[in-house]
């Protein structure tokens, strides 16, 4: 009888310590759990605009032929192309109504 | 300069000819005036005698409307036939870029001579018909150069 308690008291003891150490390595877990990530903040979306915010207003091109020049060039052209009609309605042949012009408006 | 190389005046017999100047006025342009305005009542046929005439059409280059040629006629030509056909309106902007002579006549003494001396305006007649069908024909000609050459473009 006594041996059966004194078994009865170890088993109790060994109980308790295992329940105490149990108790003390999930506690650790528990201190060691990390924190939640805090909220990231997400990226703005940029509204869509139906128009541009800031309008950049192109600067006027600045034209390589100055404009006396373009209307001589577009006189001669006129000239020219006068000619080449005038040549092929005197002799009406595909070659000279399809002919090359060397007109500076074209090249 | 009243000869055989006025183009309005060809056919005609000598007689016809000369009632025909007689409706006329002579008319000097100084260099760069406008003989007459795109759109403005055609109320007067010219002949050429001396200079050039320009005949120009507007259009808008890099913001500005600009008078762009058309054709040029010289000596012996005429312009303005538009004062024949209704509506009797100038179809183009003429000038003179440099001092000419023309020889105006109006619409109205034309219809009347016309109507006295049918064989005049006969002839006459058949010489506008000629000016306007070679016109047809040259700008036909010049519009299907500019179409191949807008066709090459985008085939390119």
């Amino acid at each position: 009888m006594e041996m059966l308690l004194m078994g009865v008291c170890i088993s109790l003891f060994g109980l308790a310590v295992t329940a105490a150490a149990f108790g003390a390595a999930t506690q650790s877990d528990r201190m060691e759990t990390k924190p939640l990530p805090e909220h990231q903040p997400i990226a703005k979306v940029v509204p869509a605009h139906f128009f541009a915010e800031d309008v950049v207003i192109p600067a006027p091109p600045a034209y390589k032929v100055p404009i006396e020049a373009l209307l001589l060039q577009i006189d001669s052209h006129v000239r020219l192309e006068q000619a080449a009609a005038e040549s092929f309605l005197e002799y009406p042949t595909t070659a000279l109504l399809h002919s090359r012009t060397c007109s500076p408006l074209i090249q | 300069m009243f000869d055989k190389r006025v183009e309005l005046f060809s056919g005609l017999s000598s007689q016809q000819h000369d009632e025909l100047i007689a409706l006329g006025v002579r008319s000097t342009l100084p260099s760069g005036s406008v003989l007459f305005e795109l759109g403005a009542p055609a109320d007067h046929l010219y002949v050429i005698l001396r200079g050039r005439i320009r005949l120009t059409l507007p259009m808008p280059i890099r913001g500005h409307e600009e008078d762009i040629l058309v054709e040029e006629s010289g000596p012996g030509e005429t312009v303005g036939w538009s004062a024949l056909i209704p509506p009797c309106r100038y179809t183009l902007k003429a000038a003179a870029p440099l001092e000419t002579e023309v020889l105006a006549l109006p619409k109205e003494a034309l219809h009347r001579h016309f109507e006295a001396s049918p064989a005049t305006a006969a002839a006459v007649t058949q010489n506008v018909a000629m000016l306007i069908g070679k016109r047809l024909q040259l700008f036909q000609t010049m519009w299907l150069r500019e179409m191949q050459r807008m066709l090459e473009l985008r085939c390119a």
